[in-house]
């Protein structure tokens, strides 16, 4: 547990967490008994190999999973409590996503899909299409604003899909393997434009990646094997991304 | 806006499978319209045959029970002299009543001097038969001449089989009232064609004045009363019924569609054939648009994994693929609209005709553009199309979202 965060309330807070899966007559247990919290402006990256449990942390993080036991509070509220329609409020509001594949729709330009999780809101196409330019500029996408996801690389998608997670200015962004289907320097650049955006727009990043090269800056790591957490430990290398009160 | 705006990108990205979709769509609502509109045809035309060219006018007024007892003791059915000058004030001072008129049965033999039938007569007034035919083909002739007092006008069937033409002199004979046999010469003033095969080798019309005179009386067993508008007939009936009531005279009133039942027999048989048509369709449109939209749910299952990680609800998600087969509905719905329209305009220019059954002479084959119908068949499809949707995309919502982002 990261103790420079003791006594204040977390954002995310994962009490005794276990998670399993069946597959055919096999139980998986993705996670086994994890404690993590989560805190506003932190920039952290939860690591480990393949099948150690981080997509699962990640989803339940993010409140599209819920635990086999345990308690995940999120924002102060216990999600088991939460009906589906309020936990797809709090996604909305609170949770960015950033996935391994982008995740984009394909039917819509980038600056529409940008505008969605603000119109899903309900908010008027007039102020999600100005809050989406905002963001699509500030990750460096003006200028491919009317282009469809076939019509970008890799890093373009990836970047679009950072200005659709922070449009609605979530308290916390996720990102799971943003950087896996992309080169080594295209990688780098989405981390270094995490890292950027968390410092200036003071939003809480939490990746999960497999690859110790992208931990370069990173300020806390939680590192994961068999589905339990065996290092979680914070770094003032660079970029302090994280001022304790 | 935003869900209508995906909604009509997916429609467009699937091309090929919503062009099919759209076509079937579009066949099933052309062949509801144009079925509609080709009954809607039939329907006018038989109630005009009813009200104009039968001359049941819109309702009949007779005394209670006439139409059930008058066969034993007609006499006691009539409307007398005395009651008729009650009743049409009453009428004519109705603003929706533009006509009424007295009309007299009577029934006979008619003979060409060597042979003899039975024939179904009608009295009635001369001067007012224009205005309760309302020029209703007047191809079919059958019009009496107000300045020929003995003359009648014969169904052609009957003058057939007794070798009557215009002009030819013939006796009719009848019992009165009270009973006592009666004949009297008349004119054959015109021959005319009833439209009804039962009817015309058997009916005559004859001046009302020359038919009180065969029964030796002076009333009239039923007033035609016309209206202003037919779609008001269950009203006037109700207004003059209430009207006609403060005046003592046990009376009942009958509109055209109680008195015709050929016209109620073959609403209801085109009435079922379109329930039947309409549900063919049904199940082709639910089927169709349930088929495409499973594919559609299947292929973007990752998708819907997305939007709900977004944020979107249950219901949305839902909504969202509602709109998009409601989008594709509406698209076939407007393709069949065009067809129908086509269809309407290629048959009134072919001037096809047709011998319906239970008719004497031919009538053109046309189809209506009944805009009302369209209107309703369309939202009907819309509906349609949505709750077909909704199956396939209600369980698609339902799936987990970290499965719906781990579909391949």
């Amino acid at each position: 547990m990261n103790d420079g965060f003791c006594g204040r309330k977390p954002l995310v807070a994962i009490r005794s967490v276990t998670k399993e899966y069946k597959l055919g007559e096999t139980t998986v247990r993705a996670l086994r008994g994890v404690d993590l919290e989560i805190h506003e402006g932190e920039f952290a990256a939860i690591w480990g190999p393949s099948g150690s449990g981080k997509t699962s942390l990640l989803n339940l993080i993010g409140l599209i999973d819920s635990p086999s036991s345990g308690r995940v509070v999120v924002a102060g509220r216990d999600t088991a409590t939460v009906s589906d329609d309020a936990l797809a409020e709090m996604r909305n509001r609170f949770v960015g996503f950033v996935f391994q594949t982008f995740n984009l729709i394909s039917v819509l330009t980038a600056l529409e899909n940008v505008q969605l999780p603000l119109q899903i809101r309900g908010v008027t196409a007039r102020k999600a299409r100005s809050a989406a330019a905002e963001l699509l500029e500030q990750v460096g996408l003006a200028s491919l604003a009317g282009a469809r996801p076939d019509q970008m690389s890799g890093g373009q998608r990836q970047r679009v899909a950072i200005a659709r997670a922070l449009v609605t200015s979530p308290a916390i962004v996720l990102a799971d393997e943003p950087t896996a289907n992309l080169d080594s320097e295209t990688g780098q650049q989405i981390v270094d434009l995490m890292r950027e955006l968390n410092r200036n727009r003071r939003v809480t990043f939490v990746f999960a990646t497999h690859d110790p090269k992208l931990l370069d800056g990173v300020r806390r790591h939680i590192c994961l094997a068999d589905g339990t957490i065996t290092e979680d430990q914070s770094s003032v290398r660079e970029g302090l991304t994280y001022v304790p009160a | 806006m935003y869900l209508l705006k995906m909604a009509a990108r997916n429609i467009r990205k699937n091309f090929r499978r919503s062009l099919f979709t759209i076509l079937a769509m579009g066949l099933g609502f052309a062949s509801i319209c144009i079925f509609s509109g080709y009954i809607h045809n039939v329907y006018t035309g038989l109630s005009e045959q009813a009200v104009h060219g039968e001359g049941l006018g819109h309702l009949t007024l007779v005394k209670k029970g006439y139409f059930e007892n008058s066969s034993l003791d007609a006499k006691k059915y009539l409307l007398t002299k005395d009651e008729l000058a009650r009743i049409g004030p009453i009428l004519s001072a109705d603003s929706g009543v533009t006509l009424w008129t007295p009309r007299l049965a009577v029934e006979g033999l008619i003979s060409n001097g060597r042979n003899s039938m039975i024939f179904m007569g009608e009295g009635i007034v001369p001067e007012q038969e224009d205005i309760l035919r309302a020029q209703y083909r007047p191809d079919r002739g059958g019009m009496l001449d107000p300045a020929k007092p003995t003359a009648i006008v014969v169904s052609s069937d009957l003058a057939r089989l007794l070798g009557l033409k215009t002009g030819a002199n013939t006796v009719v004979f009848t019992t009165t009232f009270d009973g006592e046999a009666n004949a009297l010469d008349a004119d054959i003033g015109s021959i005319y064609n009833t439209g009804i095969a039962a009817t015309n080798d058997k009916t005559i019309l004859i001046p009302l004045a020359f038919t009180r005179r065969l029964l030796d009386t002076d009333g009239a067993d039923r007033l035609r009363i016309l209206l202003r508008n037919i779609e008001d007939t269950d009203e006037a009936r109700t207004r003059l019924a209430t009207k006609l009531s403060r005046i003592g005279i046990p009376i009942e009133l009958r509109t055209w569609k109680q008195l015709s039942t050929f016209y109620v027999q073959v609403k209801d048989l085109f009435d079922m054939i379109f329930i039947f048509i309409f549900s063919i369709v049904a199940v082709i449109v639910v089927m169709s648009i349930t088929n495409t939209m499973s594919m559609t749910v299947i292929e973007r299952t990752r998708e819907i994994g997305t939007l709900r990680a977004l944020g979107m609800k249950r219901r949305q998600t839902v909504v969202l693929f509602s709109l998009e087969a409601m989008v594709l509905a509406a698209a076939g719905c407007a393709a069949g609209c065009a067809v129908t329209l086509a269809v309407c305009g290629v048959v009134s220019l072919l001037g096809i005709t047709y011998v319906p059954p239970n008719t004497s002479d031919h009538v053109p084959l046309l189809v209506d553009f009944v805009f009302g119908w369209v209107v309703v068949v369309f939202f009907s499809l819309l509906l349609l199309a949505a709750g077909a949707a909704y199956i396939p995309s209600a369980g698609a919502s339902r799936t987990r979202i970290v499965d719906a982002l781990g579909h391949v």
